[in-house]
């Protein structure tokens, strides 16, 4: 099968189980993972991409990665460092990926949603304009993982 | 000066002079403050009931959920005093037969013994509340000469008129001479000292709860 | 002295009207507002206490408006104020203030110090001692539009982003649409989920709404730090889109003080009133609510509670609506202790969170948002603000304390009954 449009990404992800949820979402994130150098993100990703992690394993994780996530907020009138920014969202598609399913709702359209507006950061930080490819990317991400 | 002098003196020219100075002080300090004016509110109010100026004059009065507990001295020691004193001035023969010389009003009075009670009761407040603001961190850091001086001015009629009446240490001429000075003296400084309050107190109130009034909360 | 330090000082002489010539007259010294003031509460110490906030101010008014203090300065008795005493009032006045208001429901003479701290920040502002961070925001709101530089196409973007996840239009620029949302920048860049439930929110309620190109931006930054011309610039663009696309309501969204600068300053800025009303968003949503055009489903299950934000509650008079609308979707809401007007305030708000050297401060005074926390003993945190949000989960963090914090206008969101194109796709999803 072949996903075109976020309609049928969106409930395509809906579909997955909770560990297959985990595992798209860390392959979104990995795929934005360069703009971010924060090695508590970096751990989340990595953990989440295995399958046998433990519950206890999760928790340590989410609560760095959690810290990464608050640590990277613009503050209310600061200046917006679009690179910056773009770490917060991979953080936050980190911490969904570590997420207990209880809590986290829809975690692999979340995750996506959150790398494609870090890649939307980088590019206006390289006055790219707004304008990028991480959607169709994920489609075809998710597209390998069912044909598999 | 002997102290029959002394005390024809505070009673002739020195309340002449003390309630000249209060009189033209108080005008002229509320003229000062109250001219000044303020632009109005081009916003569009939300109006509330129970929210407005005339609310909060009355309702300042109260203290706010929490606030006793945080600083209880300032809230019992403040009412015990300041109802005495208003109990005292106002509620004392002596003292109404004298407004009643200078203005025609005048209105029963308590028993002196009531007078004397609420008297000791005010002065041992009084004390609690200077201790307090001693000890406090904040009530010190905040306090100046004034506030040391406008206690006194407060306490010394409070203490000087107890004193006459009770006959206490000193002649009664010069009690009673020493109580009308140290009146005077409260009067002569109230209107450019902190205890101006008692005049500008109502005002800040009103537009306290005017301002916030508009916005529709009762403050 | 130098020029703008003398520019300084007669800001300050203008700014002295009846009220805080009355407010200086009443102060005794009691020290009941540092007891209102968590700057104090929670650091114990009193330079602290609010109306010595106000020293610079108030000398000001001695020696311009009393008898005995004029008197002092002709006899060149009196001490004219100096660069280097506002210097060191930088930090009580906007490292360790947020104009949270809390002070001025306190005062037994009835003094409205927050008022006053407003208009101190105006002179500060001019002779030059405003904080570095927050003097850059507002330059950069009235150069670029946003205190955070975020420019059009980041909201064009981010649009893109909401349309995609929610499925639903985003109108940009709709001439006669009842409502013109405005955002801050801190949901543009942090919180986009709020677009995404005004989108939700406004299909169920079947209201016609509209983002304005050239005036997205709620945020006034002129506001926090006291420059009322900045702040004019500000409100004078929203009040221009608001009547070119011939609005009725502008709406403001979850940020303290853009409620604030828009309602309760904004016509005084421009010098008129406004021809369209003002609400916030909560006001709308309980209006919607009320009209039983909200219609809801499911309740959490946890216990939460509600952070009232200064700006909106105490300051903005929206005391209500997020009780009723809390209560439409939570089974077990607790208030906490001091709740409404009085509550107390996450520490961040009026430039503090942008101000890094009020950093350490502001988590010191968080202890007492911890403290209320803890007694409700509630699971989640509700409120209205981004700034707060932000700043609450850092104070969280902080205190290694694992609570959720969620805008209120999102949690209404989720729990909407859900659309006819989302029961489709269900269905679809079954088959």
């Amino acid at each position: 099968m072949s996903i075109s449009n976020d309609s049928e990404f969106k409930s395509a992800l809906n579909r997955l189980t909770p560990v297959q949820q985990r595992m798209v979402a860390a392959r979104f994130t990995e795929n934005v993972l360069s703009l971010c150098e924060d090695p508590r993100v970096v751990a989340a990703v990595n953990a989440a991409k295995r399958p046998d992690i433990s519950e206890a394993e999760l928790s340590v994780v989410f609560q760095a990665a959690k810290t990464a996530s608050v640590e990277t907020y613009t503050q209310c009138g600061k200046e917006a460092d679009w690179r910056n920014q773009a770490g917060h969202f991979v953080a936050k598609a980190a911490l969904l990926c570590v997420t207990p399913p209880e809590r986290a709702g829809n975690l692999a359209w979340s995750a996506a949603m959150n790398a494609r507006m870090a890649r939307t950061c980088e590019t206006i930080a390289n006055d790219q304009g707004t304008e990028n490819r991480e959607a169709e990317q994920q489609y075809r991400v998710l597209t390998e993982l069912l044909n598999q | 000066m002997n102290e029959l002098q002394f005390l024809t003196w505070v009673r002739g020219p020195g309340l002449d002079i003390a309630l000249s100075i209060f009189l033209l002080g108080v005008l002229w300090r509320l003229a000062e403050i109250y001219t000044l004016g303020r632009k109005a509110d081009l916003a569009a109010p939300r109006s509330r009931p129970g929210a407005s100026g005339w609310h909060t004059i009355l309702r300042r009065s109260l203290p706010p959920p929490g606030m006793v507990k945080r600083s209880p001295v300032s809230y019992i020691g403040g009412y015990i005093f300041h109802v005495g004193l208003a109990i005292i001035v106002f509620l004392f023969v002596p003292h109404i037969k004298l407004i009643e010389s200078l203005t025609g009003l005048a209105w029963p009075g308590l028993p002196s013994q009531v007078i004397d009670a609420v008297t000791v009761v005010t002065l041992a407040a009084m004390v609690v509340v200077l201790v307090d603001r001693i000890n406090k961190p904040v009530k010190r850091y905040l306090s100046t000469f004034e506030d040391y001086f406008t206690w006194t001015l407060t306490f010394l009629p409070v203490l000087t008129g107890y004193l006459a009446v009770k006959h206490l240490f000193l002649p009664y001429t010069t009690l009673l001479a020493l109580h009308i000075l140290t009146a005077e003296l409260l009067l002569i400084f109230l209107p450019f000292t902190k205890l101006f309050h008692a005049f500008t107190a109502w005002g800040s109130r009103w537009f306290n709860g005017d301002i916030n009034a508009k916005k529709g909360v009762p403050v | 002295m130098t020029a703008s330090l003398e520019k300084g000082i007669n800001v300050l002489k203008e700014v002295i009207d009846a009220p805080i010539a009355s407010f200086f007259a009443s102060c005794v010294h009691c020290g009941l507002c540092a007891e209102a003031c968590l700057f104090y509460t929670e650091s114990g110490d009193p330079k602290y206490t609010p109306i010595h906030k106000l020293e610079p101010l108030r000398r000001v008014y001695e020696q311009e408006y009393t008898l005995l203090g004029r008197i002092k300065k002709r006899l060149n008795l009196s001490r004219p104020l100096t660069d280097e005493e506002l210097g060191q009032w930088r930090e009580l006045v906007y490292d360790s203030c947020t104009l949270c208001g809390r002070c001025s429901l306190v005062c037994p003479v009835g003094n409205d110090i927050v008022y006053m701290i407003r208009r101190l920040r105006e002179g500060m502002a001019v002779a030059g001692h405003a904080p570095e961070g927050v003097i850059g925001a507002t330059k950069r709101t009235v150069e670029i539009g946003s205190p955070m530089g975020v420019r059009w196409p980041a909201v064009a973007a981010q649009i893109k982003h909401i349309e995609a996840d929610t499925g639903l239009e985003v109108p940009v620029d709709k001439e006669g649409a009842e409502y013109m949302i405005l955002l801050s920048s801190m949901e543009i860049i942090n919180f986009p989920e709020y677009l995404g439930a005004i989108a939700k929110i406004m299909k169920q309620a079947g209201k016609t709404w509209t983002l304005c190109s050239d005036a997205f931006e709620a945020t006034n930054s002129g506001i926090q730090i006291g420059v009322s011309d900045i702040a004019r610039v500000i409100v004078s663009r929203i009040v221009n889109g608001a009547e070119r696309l011939k609005v009725k309501t502008v709406v403001s969204p979850e940020c303290g003080h853009a409620y604030t600068a828009l309602r309760w300053e904004g016509p005084n800025l421009i010098g008129r009133p406004y021809t369209f009303e003002v609400l916030h968003i909560l006001e709308v949503l309980d209006q919607f609510r009320a009209q039983g055009l909200l219609k809801t489903e499911g309740f959490e299950e946890t216990r939460l509670t509600f952070h009232d934000p200064c700006q909106i509650v105490r300051r903005g008079g929206v005391i209500e609506p997020q009780r009723n609308l809390l209560k439409m979707v939570a089974k077990d809401f607790v208030e906490m202790s001091d709740p409404g007007k009085y509550n107390w305030c996450c520490g961040g708000g009026g430039g503090v969170s942008a101000n890094e050297d009020a950093e350490a401060l502001r988590l010191i005074a968080f202890k007492r948002k911890k403290a209320q926390l803890e007694e409700t003993g509630a699971k989640t945190l509700v409120t209205a603000c981004a700034n707060c949000r932000i700043v609450l989960e850092e104070g969280l963090e902080h205190y290694q304390m694992d609570m959720p914090v969620v805008g209120l206008t999102e949690l209404i969101a989720e729990h909407l009954v859900k659309s006819d194109t989302a029961a489709k796709e269900a269905a679809a999803q079954g088959a």
